[in-house]
């Protein structure tokens, strides 16, 4: 089992000694971000961590920083021991197409098939298609974890905060 | 699409299906003949939004909302949560709360297990080892309301610590109830690696390689029996785990009887782990001070739940109300994991498969959609597909 | 003629609810709930509790059922299912809302995908508060909605007495329907479960 300090270097050094000079942080001890410059370098490092034998697609956050700033941003996280290696992508909200890491890591599907559906990132090569969680009858274009979409109050019901 | 009933097995008692109403299904599996060709996983069923709602609730607020996720490992959801929030906030809970939290994660894990044990035996067809088992689970679930107030949803976390602490009468009844499923769990440990029926049912069944289970991303006991050594209360101490360590549990047949036995020798883990924490709990508070606003920041809470590695993403933006709380729960990985697994084997083996990893979602409700290879397509109730299982299988064993 | 029909027919219910009072079948739907409920339930067929001594048999097709216990906040994809279910149970028929979620949506009103209880969707007559219910409570509830219909309808036609119909004329004296005892299936009932 790789020691956790042992893994962040390694991982570090993938990042910044890579061709594509990728910018690293360190937020917590045993926490690495990697901050991808395009879709693009997304497999390529994700086999990298593979080939090292870092750890494995543990999940996949979608954030929303808000409509302002034009952009969604996606966070793969890799664990090895106690190691989170998290590989940060950012997209823009209209027509983001992302290539599927699920080709190489299968468990990688359901976790692009939420985000798809709760984003609206499109997930270029991922083969099952449907709604994960949401219902059949879920609008179009309607994508419930972004900050600019608000739950519809049930008539009668109290708000969330009262 | 053209629904037909049941070939000569069984008439699809939920009446007359609507064109118009599109039932969502949780599995879409094509057959050919009696083999499974393919399958996908549609969930949804129990996606009520907690996300989403986590976004517009208080840090104090969302613990509850967490806690109840799944009614079976409440507490391990309310643990991860709160270890994530704590470490957002810079607070440390107080040793011996951080040792109740074990102490009770512990107490869940043997519950869970039993529950399962019983669910899956009655998958099996045997019906009398489900009333066994969760009768003893009662032992727990005593103890569990003596400890918390409660059987379920037991709220033992507060952010910054526990609400919950334990005497010396506690710690006796705890004692009294471990040593008695001890003894009933070595019984357990027999039945399933020696009884001819239930090993017909188990063993050689549903087979993953240790490099399968690596490669498809299981989690917990369902991973372990398959060889992979991967428990996040060893490779990532949290709470007390490092004060309390524990022993990973795993087997490598990886079948479904190897699912069976882990979970019951993690039992007699749960039981030496909790022992010794009673032995050697630290003095002290059991709750700190925590800031009703967050700081800004980011963090990753990972725990061991029952049924695996449960993943907790938390961003703070300052304020009294969350930011992003993201959850991964270990059956979603376990689901696709096993959902691939089951290609090639025989229909009624499905139900067993599916048990055997202890999937978080309730036993009644689930459809499964079956599509033959000729094109027709049958609607089954999890009901159906069980009892067409145990058929099969009373078939077999003539 | 009209009269003894009634009163025929008033008797056939009776025996047919008295009939359901002593051995009810239920049928368990979940709508979307967490599980705490559904194991409190199934743990009601289990030894400690053994609901089915009380000649309770939990069924797995709506047809056969008398009575639904139905969990969950009713999530949209349960929805149809759930209306489907109540459709195809045959009259009379009782629906008991189990939990907070199923009382109010609990601890997910106001979320997304979520209709807010079973009465949202369906007609209930009992609810049983908890999150979840004990064991005994679910009991408890299930019992007194089997109590009730014991008690006689209001608003008989004149000369009709309570309890037992009174053919061919004859007049017996009845007890007010406050004064009558419960049967005593139902007490029995009572009593075990306190």
């Amino acid at each position: 089992m790789m020691p956790t300090e042992k893994a962040i270097e390694i991982g570090r050094e993938l990042a910044e000694r890579w061709t594509f000079h990728l910018e690293t942080r360190q937020p917590e001890p045993n926490r690495l971000d990697v901050l991808l410059a395009s879709p693009d370098d997304l497999v390529p490092f994700a086999v990298a961590l593979r080939v090292q034998r870092i750890g494995y697609l543990t999940a996949v956050t979608g954030l929303d920083p808000g409509p302002e700033s034009g952009m969604l941003e996606l966070l793969y996280h890799f664990c090895q021991g106690a190691a989170v290696v998290t590989l940060r992508l950012q997209v823009p909200r209209q027509g983001a197409v992302i290539p599927t890491l699920s080709m190489i890591i299968p468990s990688a599907e359901s976790s692009e098939r939420e985000i798809a559906e709760m984003f609206g990132v499109t997930f270029d090569g991922l083969r099952a298609a449907g709604h994960l969680y949401l219902p059949e009858e879920w609008p179009e274009a309607t994508y419930p974890l972004r900050k600019d979409w608000c739950p519809p109050v049930p008539a009668g019901a109290t708000t969330a905060e009262s | 699409m053209e629904e037909t009933t049941g070939t000569d097995l069984f008439t699809v008692p939920i009446g007359p299906q609507h064109p118009a109403l599109k039932e969502p299904s949780h599995f879409r599996i094509t057959v050919d003949g009696e083999i499974v060709t393919g399958a996908v996983v549609r969930l949804g069923y129990a996606h009520r939004g907690i996300e989403k709602a986590a976004e517009a609730r208080n840090w104090v607020r969302n613990l509850y909302l967490f806690e109840r996720v799944c009614g079976i490992c409440s507490h391990i959801h309310a643990t991860a949560y709160a270890l994530g929030v704590e470490r957002l906030a810079g607070v440390e809970a107080p040793p011996r709360a951080q040792a109740i939290r074990v102490l009770v994660a512990e107490l869940e894990r043997i519950h869970s297990h039993l529950l399962w044990l019983g669910v899956a035996a009655h998958e099996a067809g045997f019906d009398t080892l489900f009333m066994y088992s969760w009768r003893d689970r009662e032992a727990i679930m005593d103890v569990l309301e003596g400890l918390t107030g409660n059987r379920v949803n037991y709220s033992a976390n507060l952010l910054g610590g526990v609400k919950c602490d334990v005497d010396d009468a506690q710690r006796d009844a705890i004692l009294k109830a471990l040593d008695v499923l001890e003894g009933r769990s070595h019984h357990y440990l027999d039945v399933v690696t020696t009884d001819a029926l239930f090993l017909q049912r188990t063993r050689g069944i549903g087979r993953m390689t240790r490099n399968q289970a690596e490669v498809m991303g299981a989690v917990g006991p369902t991973a372990r029996a398959s060889g992979v050594p991967r428990d996040v209360r060893v490779d990532a101490p949290y709470a007390a785990y490092a004060r309390y360590p524990v022993m990973r549990v795993v087997e490598t047949a990886g079948d479904l009887e190897a699912r069976f036995v882990v979970r019951l020798r993690e039992l007699f883990e749960s039981y030496r782990l909790i022992r010794y924490l009673l032995d050697n709990l630290p003095a002290g508070e059991i709750r700190g001070r925590m800031p009703r606003r967050v700081p800004q920041g980011e963090t990753v809470s990972r725990v061991e739940a029952p049924r695996g590695e449960l993943f907790y993403f938390l961003k703070s933006n300052g304020t009294d109300t969350p930011e992003r709380v993201k959850v991964r729960t270990p059956t979603i990985y376990n689901l696709t994991s096993v959902v691939k697994l089951v290609v090639g084997h025989q229909l009624a083996d499905v139900p067993m498969i599916l048990a055997g990893i202890d999937p978080c979602f309730s036993c009644n409700d689930r459809t499964v959609q079956l599509e033959e290879t000729n094109g027709r397509t049958r609607r089954w109730t999890w009901d159906q597909l069980h009892r067409y299982s145990l058929e099969v299988e009373h078939g077999r064993s003539l | 003629m009209a009269q003894n029909s009634n009163r025929l027919a008033d008797t056939m219910n009776r025996v047919k609810t008295w009939a359901r009072i002593n051995s009810p079948w239920v049928i368990h739907f979940n709508t979307g709930s967490c599980n705490g409920c559904d194991i409190e339930i199934l743990a009601t067929l289990t030894p400690r509790y053994d609901l089915e001594r009380f000649g309770v048999k939990l069924k797995g097709s709506p047809r056969h059922a008398d009575v639904l216990l139905a969990t969950g906040p009713v999530t949209a994809q349960a929805r149809q299912r759930l209306i489907r279910v109540y459709e195809q149970m045959a009259e009379p028929k009782f629906v008991v809302a189990i939990g907070s979620c199923a009382l109010s949506g609990g601890a997910f009103r106001g979320c997304y995908n979520v209709a807010g209880g079973i009465d949202q969707v369906i007609p209930v007559n009992a609810y049983i508060p908890g999150c979840p219910p004990r064991p005994e409570a679910i009991i408890d509830g299930v019992v007194k909605l089997l109590m009730s219909l014991a008690r006689p309808e209001p608003a008989l036609p004149e000369g009709h007495r309570d309890g037992v119909s009174n053919v061919e004329g004859r007049s017996e004296p009845q007890a007010s329907a406050v004064e009558r005892a419960p049967s005593p299936a139902p007490a029995e009932v009572l009593e075990a479960a306190r």
